[in-house]
């Protein structure tokens, strides 16, 4: 079924080949479709006002069901905006393709709740439409010059756009392609409209001019070059010497401005800058650097959208407390330089890899094996003692730091551990691929510091 | 005193007994007097030109043409920096164009590196403008030059050196007689920027201060200029067109500014004028070998340009009766003959006389020199510098430059005898072989 929006009734009908292939059913409003929510194959907007095109386009992207669905315009004329519209309405046996195509996607899309959230919205979105690419609008008016249109109809207008891009590019669902602009924003409103001033170095005041000055080398006089030009001559002022010759009578001063309030000379004036919106003054440097892109879906993103679900271990290691990995290696180097220091003090390192978790996913669904992971980080929590440090390196890769460990409890714990795994390996049905490895302190060479330590211990597991 | 005396008495006796030796010896006087009317007229021109000069009111007209300053710049490195600050510098309302040439450029490119540096210094002078051609192919000065001339768009021309800087009022007094339609070219003194380095270039100092400085105005003012130097020229651009533009082989300053006077006998009115106020500062060789080195070309050049280029054109029916006496005498006779007449004289005295009269003979013309040139210096440093205590330091010099002249002298035989049994304009290093065979022979 074609839902087509048309302003004026005696809008020239769609040619009957349309009519032959499609089901058509007209509407001037959205409100009137809105109630009765015939499900569209596309939305079709005729007419040439823009304002109606917008509205109408922007009603479709909010809708709560059919954000996504494939939306033409008739209008040749119409300055083409890839924002959020498909282009031009196509022949008929293209459109045809075109909406079998999206039908075919849509089916392959793991269909649940997601798709309720912003993110889930963008992705079944870009999913859609495997070319697509989001491109920033060039808007003057706008404080940050740039907008993300489509963003700003799939959150409903209610993230901040940048932030939500910076968020999604964060957690790897988007990849930029090109990097279109950078620009500097206001450090309290991230406002774009700003405006640059040169003032005086010294007391800040705007009233500077620049200066050409003369430097006499007879007797050092300084002083503006006004008054050493004597009708087509240059004369010094003070020792009244004819200057002839850059470089041998005479030269310039790197000091090329002077400010008229406080008579300072000076080499370049300070920047500052001030924000057209908020109008707080800053410095240039305090400016916050923008980065405008256009992006696409990434692999997570289309991961996401035919599971259903990102793949993430962080959740199944929740319960393990990991601290920060630089507050690790911190900490492992104080043991290691302490160790090194008093014999007595001993400790040990212990790292579990799991190499396979990716291709387990494809064996068991993901909630399962997410289960799977809770459970031995359950037990492996029930491992450690208090003091014990742990931390994740990589998605797969756990380290554990034990204080007061020596050779022969390090030993002990690799029976315990391996105790526990073996549950979780049955219940993997033995396809699960972990590796441990580790060392105790008093097999540590003396130049090693933690971070080589660490990337030594990694590479012999790989 | 007395020993003095003595070998002054035995000098007359050996006369008297060697009847033909005062024959030779009026050879003197013939060599000497020669050059002392030369340097007479000259300046008899030059203090006419000077109390004119005072006399008259300066007068300042409204008349500031855009003007051209091609440079042509090879391997001067950093040092093309200097002459184009120098132009920017100028004390002058109208818009000054830079042309810089770089000749093989692939090979120079510290040289034009250099003047890229420059561009935003440029933007910061009103008026000036900086326009790099970067030449890939080699062609030599001449290829530059006229490479430059036709991408200038100012009225007056400059034809200048990339190891040239020169006073900030320059081209306000070139620029000046441009005022005149009849004016085709100016030049004006130059001045050796790296004097104090080495004895040599005291030395050259002082020449380039009696010769370019007084011979030049001198000559100018009588209206025989010899030659506008290729380092520092300054023309009318629609005549310089007109010409033709610089024609290739070596000495193309010298060629130019005789096919300049062969325009004379048809266009009397035209004139080439010597403007005391623009000065222009270039350095010269440091070394003996590399002064004998420059000296070998630009003599020998005078010989290809003399016998072979302007064989024809040297005559009355072209450049007026005027133009070529003076080049009969100066061109001729004082850069070409006298040369080879000092080398046999000299020769011939010291195998025929006794030592000591041959030592007392040359001490006489040493002494003779040593006092003309002392006259000079010192009219020079009363009327003409503009520098004048810069200019008294040359005074130190003074003893020595007699020999100094000799042994230019000496040199200047062998260059033009290089040039006529080696073709010597052809191992010139201002451009590849290639081009320079295109020219006459």
């Amino acid at each position: 079924m074609l839902i087509v929006f048309s302003q004026d009734q005696e809008e020239i009908d769609l040619s009957s080949e349309y009519k032959n292939l499609f089901n058509i059913s007209h509407f001037s409003d959205f409100s009137v479709w809105e109630k009765e929510r015939i499900i569209p194959s596309a939305f079709i907007i005729q007419g040439k006002d823009k304002h109606y095109i917008s509205t109408i386009l922007g009603k479709v992207r909010k809708d709560s069901e059919f954000f996504a669905s494939l939306c033409f315009i008739t209008d040749s004329a119409f300055p083409y905006d890839d924002f959020m519209l498909d282009g031009q309405l196509p022949q008929p046996t293209d459109l045809r393709e075109e909406i079998n195509q999206f039908d075919n996607l849509l089916k392959s899309l793991k269909s649940n709740e997601t798709y309720i959230t912003h993110q889930g919205r963008l992705i079944k979105y870009f999913w859609l439409r495997p070319d697509f690419v989001l491109q920033p609008y060039h808007d003057w008016q706008h404080a940050r010059f740039y907008r993300y249109p489509l963003l700003e109809a799939l959150s409903l207008d209610k993230s901040d756009s940048f932030e939500w891009l910076r968020n999604l590019a964060n957690s790897k669902i988007i990849d930029p392609i090109l990097l279109i602009d950078r620009q500097r924003e206001c450090t309290d409103c991230r406002s774009s409209h700003l405006s640059f001033v040169d003032v005086c170095p010294n007391c800040l005041s705007i009233d500077i001019e620049m200066q050409a000055s003369l430097h006499c080398f007879t007797c050092g006089c300084v002083d503006v070059q006004e008054k050493f030009l004597h009708s087509g001559t240059l004369i010094c002022p003070k020792c009244h010497t004819q200057l002839r010759h850059i470089g041998s009578d005479y030269d310039r001063p790197i000091e090329n401005y002077r400010c008229n309030s406080c008579s300072q000379s000076f080499v370049e004036g300070e920047v500052q800058v001030r924000c057209a919106m908020c109008e707080k003054e800053m410095e240039s440097s305090e400016l916050i650097q923008n980065e405008i892109r256009n992006w696409r879906l990434s692999d997570k993103g289309r991961t996401i959208a035919f599971r259903g679900e990102v793949f993430d271990l962080s959740s199944g290691f929740d319960q393990l407390n990991f601290i920060s990995r630089e507050l690790f290696i911190h900490d492992l180097d104080w043991m290691m330089v302490t160790s090194r220091r008093y014999p007595n003090v001993n400790f040990s390192l212990f790292g579990i890899y799991f190499a396979n978790l990716p291709e387990l996913v494809e064996l068991f669904n993901h909630a399962r094996l997410l289960q799977m992971l809770e459970s031995f980080a359950q037990q492996l929590r029930s491992l450690l003692r208090t003091p014990d440090l742990s931390t994740r390196t990589a998605e797969n890769m756990l380290w554990l730091l034990l204080p007061n460990t020596d050779e022969q409890g390090l030993f002990g714990f690799h029976k315990r551990i391996e105790g526990s795994m073996k549950l979780l390996l049955e219940q993997s049905e033995h396809k699960l691929d972990f590796r441990f490895i580790s060392i105790s302190s008093q097999k540590l060479s003396s130049k090693e510091n933690a971070e080589l330590l660490l990337a030594r211990l990694y590479g012999e597991l790989l | 005193m007395e020993s003095l005396n003595q070998a002054w008495y035995l000098f007359q006796a050996t006369l008297s007994r060697y009847q033909d030796f005062q024959y030779v010896f009026m050879l003197i006087p013939f060599v000497l007097f020669f050059e002392l009317p030369l340097y007479f007229i000259n300046w008899m021109s030059a203090f006419r030109y000077l109390i004119k000069n005072a006399i008259e009111a300066p007068l300042t007209l409204h008349y500031f043409p855009r003007v051209t300053c091609a440079i042509t710049c090879y391997a001067e490195g950093k040092a093309v920096q200097s002459t184009v600050i120098s132009l920017l510098e100028q004390i002058y309302p109208g818009h000054i164009e830079i042309i810089a040439m770089v000749d093989g450029v692939k090979k120079n490119q510290a040289t034009y590196h250099a003047l890229v540096e420059l561009a935003p210094l440029v933007s910061q002078y009103p008026k000036r403008s900086l326009v790099i051609i970067p030449k890939f192919q080699r062609g030599g000065r001449v290829s530059s030059l006229n490479a430059g001339l036709s991408r200038a768009q100012g009225e007056i021309f400059l034809a200048l050196d990339g190891d040239t800087s020169f006073d900030n009022q320059m081209i306000h007094y070139a620029a000046a007689h441009f005022r005149n339609p009849d004016m085709v070219a100016v030049t004006g003194p130059m001045r050796v920027r790296n004097a104090r380095k080495t004895i040599m270039t005291r030395l050259q100092n002082l020449e380039y201060m009696l010769t370019m400085q007084v011979g030049k105005l001198g000559f100018a003012k009588l209206g025989v200029i010899n030659n506008v130097p290729g380092a520092f020229g300054i023309f009318r651009k629609s005549f310089l067109q007109q010409v033709g533009g610089w024609n290739t082989g070596t000495a193309e300053d010298l060629d130019l500014t005789l096919r300049i006077k062969q325009y004379y006998k048809r266009y009397p009115h035209l004139q080439i004028e010597f403007e005391p106020g623009a000065v222009s500062h270039t350095d010269v060789p440091e070394s003996l070998i590399d002064f004998l080195k420059q000296r070998l070309r630009w003599d020998g050049d005078l010989w290809y340009i003399y016998s072979n280029k302007h064989k024809y054109g040297i005559s009355a029916s072209m450049m007026g009766w005027k133009n070529l006496i003076f080049l009969l005498w100066y061109g001729i006779l004082f850069q070409i003959v006298m040369p080879f007449s000092i080398v046999l004289y000299t020769i011939y005295i010291a195998v025929k006389l006794p030592l000591y009269a041959f030592l007392l003979s040359m001490t006489l013309v040493y002494a003779f020199y040593f006092c003309l040139i002392t006259i000079q210096y010192i009219l020079y440093l009363i009327f003409i510098t503009d520098r004048r205590k810069e200019d008294c330091n040359a005074i130190f010099i003074l003893p020595i430059y007699p020999i100094f002249q000799f042994i230019s002298r000496v040199w200047s035989a062998l260059a033009i005898l290089n040039q006529i049994i080696n073709k010597g304009h052809l191992d010139s290093a201002m451009a590849p072989l290639w081009v320079l065979q295109k020219g006459k022979q």
